[in-house]
């Protein structure tokens, strides 16, 4: 069969499996890359074991406790809290920690989301061209001038953001990036000589589209992610601050930080302290992330 | 005549792109549940009177005679008048369904225009604030490339694209203003009140600027005029002053254009956090109230100020440098 041949024939896909390890390996060989995966597994760890390992409800409320300071910053402070209490005597360690597994979920499955879309939409446009291409790419010209804030607070404000909601909206918002950048290079290598030997072959556009081109170019796009699901992260916590995030009492970064805000004057460590946390991962998926990128531009020549 | 030509094509995209964003924007808040009539309205007003002055807006129309409405009014430069904010002032929100005043709403197109220079102003300071943050920083990394100024220059951009704006701009309202009182935080009264703000709108935008300076600096560096500047007697300040930057600031004025979206998303959290009076803090306000005209006006203005921005900066990339063809 003629199809056989077309899957085992192309040398560029062979080639492209060991870009992707050696992009992995180069960038694992940095010193910014370790540190970024060594802080982020032990924060990882930290939110999937803390929480049950110290049996404490990040929703508990001990008036008796309420306000207690971190360890070793002003009166009063206990091992028992080590990042303090909050205004209803809540652990702020373990809300921090629940906030984290919150905002990990929601960052991963957006970026996932999105980046599945945008392949989608530009793997369409860029194969088909012509009209397809045309009305897809005013679609994502219209949706990148419109800043995706704006879109997510609109939709999510007028509506009551769920868990699903919110991930279906922010992904929604974010795929006109990873849309381009997929119909480019689409474009570029359906023009290549084994795409048009596999049309010659007889092999139809699904084929060609999912089992040549898609796999050939969503692994140098998914080492770009990495840096967005950091920024999907700092987007959930903004529209958590906004109140347009998950719902209390689940505690998150954003409406932790919100509910801080009213009590700055008098103890200033709720509001504060879960931003460390939610810094130091963003800085590590960041570290990782700028090193991937860093280790791909290399190995692909720029761009 | 080629310019104008490519002003033609290029505002033809544009009145495209607005017109998608407008009927994405509207369709969307007609489709999404909540009322913005019973706001409007109060809670007590009783349900027929609702439904009459919804009938009496138009608001029981079918969407697309809503839109084609809509646009035939934009089309004017009338983008409506706002559902809750009358026109005398300040007071906003849930007014009884009985008020007399309700007929004297504020105009779309005036709360825009009052709060839109303000934004500029916030935007414009943070720009600076960004390049004296980013340049120092960008071009020493693009000098040195694999060296430890270019490491400091992936850590420090690193660091700033992990700092929410909202967390930073609380942490240094409380250091700088409550702990050190050296300048105002909250609300407006004179343009000190812009500083904190531009600050923490600067360090959201500095990552991209040092990154695009790292790379095209580098860039720059390696090819032959440069060498040849060398043998022309020039210090090196003047080559990295005069040639260097000069190329680098056409990729600077690309990165205006393409983050132009992030930056409104960073002013519009900002501007909440410091309840600093321009159109992110509108548009906020807008959102929370279900203030349908005023959303839609926003997002209009926005999308328009996005395509002449972006053709600006096209033709602004092609007068310093000759060679680009859009």
């Amino acid at each position: 069969m003629s199809s056989m041949d077309i899957t085992s024939a192309p040398p560029e896909i062979a080639r492209e499996r060991k870009v992707s390890t050696r992009i992995w390996q180069q960038a694992f060989a940095s010193v910014e890359f370790r540190i970024g995966l060594i802080v982020l597994t032990l924060l990882i760890a930290a939110a999937l074991l803390y929480p049950q390992l110290s049996g404490i409800d990040p929703t508990k409320m001990n008036i008796k406790a309420k306000l207690t300071p971190p360890v070793f910053m002003g009166e009063g402070w206990t091992w028992a809290h080590p990042l303090g209490t909050d205004q209803l005597g809540r652990d702020m360690l373990v809300r921090a920690l629940v906030g984290l597994r919150y905002s990990l979920l929601i960052g991963v499955s957006t970026t996932v989301l999105m980046l599945l879309v945008g392949a989608l939409i530009g793997l369409f446009a860029g194969y088909f061209g012509g009209r397809i291409d045309t009305v897809l790419m005013r679609l994502t010209d219209a949706q990148l001038s419109i800043p995706m804030i704006i879109l997510a607070i609109t939709i999510l404000g007028v509506s009551r953001p769920t868990i699903p909601s919110i991930i279906l909206v922010l992904g929604l918002a974010g795929w006109p990036v990873y849309a381009r950048v997929m119909r480019s290079t689409v474009m570029a290598e359906r023009k290549k000589e084994y795409v048009r030997g596999a049309m010659v072959l007889g092999a139809t556009d699904w084929r060609i589209m999912f089992t040549l081109l898609l796999p050939l170019v969503l692994p140098p796009m998914a080492f770009v992610a990495v840096l967005d699901i950091a920024r999907m992260m700092i987007f959930e916590s903004v529209l958590g601050f906004l109140g347009l995030g998950v719902q209390p009492p689940t505690p998150t970064f954003g409406n932790i930080i919100s509910d801080g805000r009213k009590y700055l004057m008098n103890a200033w460590w709720i509001a504060t302290m879960p931003g460390v946390f939610l810094v130091l991962v963003l800085t590590s998926i960041n570290l990782m992330g700028a090193s991937l990128e860093r280790a791909r531009n290399a190995i692909y020549g720029g761009a | 005549m080629f310019i104008l030509r490519f002003l033609a094509r290029r505002l033809f995209q544009g009145a495209i792109i607005v017109f998608l964003v407008s009927a994405l924007i509207f369709t969307l808040l007609r489709v999404v549940p909540g009322d913005p009539v019973r706001l409007m309205a109060g809670g007590m007003a009783p349900e027929a009177l609702i439904e009459q002055i919804a009938t009496d807006m138009g608001l029981r129309d079918p969407i697309w005679q809503q839109f084609g409405r809509y646009m035939g009014g934009v089309m004017q430069g009338d983008l409506g008048q706002s559902f809750v904010r009358p026109a005398n002032g300040a007071a906003v929100g849930g007014a009884s369904f009985d008020d007399t005043t309700r007929s004297e709403r504020a105009e779309v197109l005036t709360l825009i225009a009052e709060t839109a220079p303000m934004t500029l102003q916030l935007a414009l300071l943070a720009m600076v604030f960004a390049l004296i943050i980013a340049v120092p920083i960008g071009v020493w990394g693009g000098l040195r490339p694999g060296g430890w100024p270019d490491r400091m220059a992936l850590y420090l951009s690193s660091l700033f694209v992990s700092l929410p704006n909202f967390w930073l701009g609380i942490v240094l309202a409380l250091i700088l203003s409550v702990k050190l009182q050296l300048m105002p935080a909250i609300g407006y009264q004179g343009f000190a009140y812009t500083i904190l703000p531009a600050l923490v709108l600067a360090i959201e935008i500095a990552p991209f600027v040092i990154r695009t300076l790292t790379v095209s600096v580098a860039g720059v560096m390696r090819q032959n005029f440069i060498d040849i500047a060398g043998v022309r007697g020039l210090t090196r300040n003047q080559i990295v002053f005069r040639h260097a930057l000069k190329n680098s600031s056409v990729p600077l004025l690309n990165l205006l254009g393409v983050q132009f979206s992030m930056l409104l998303g960073g002013v519009l959290v900002i501007e909440f956090i410091f309840d600093y009076p321009g159109l992110g803090l509108l548009t906020i306000n807008a959102v929370m109230q279900r203030d349908f005209p005023l959303i839609q006006g926003i997002a209009i203005v926005t999308a328009a100020a996005f395509v002449l921005i972006n053709i600006a900066v096209d033709l602004i990339a092609t007068a310093i440098d000759p060679r680009l063809e859009y």
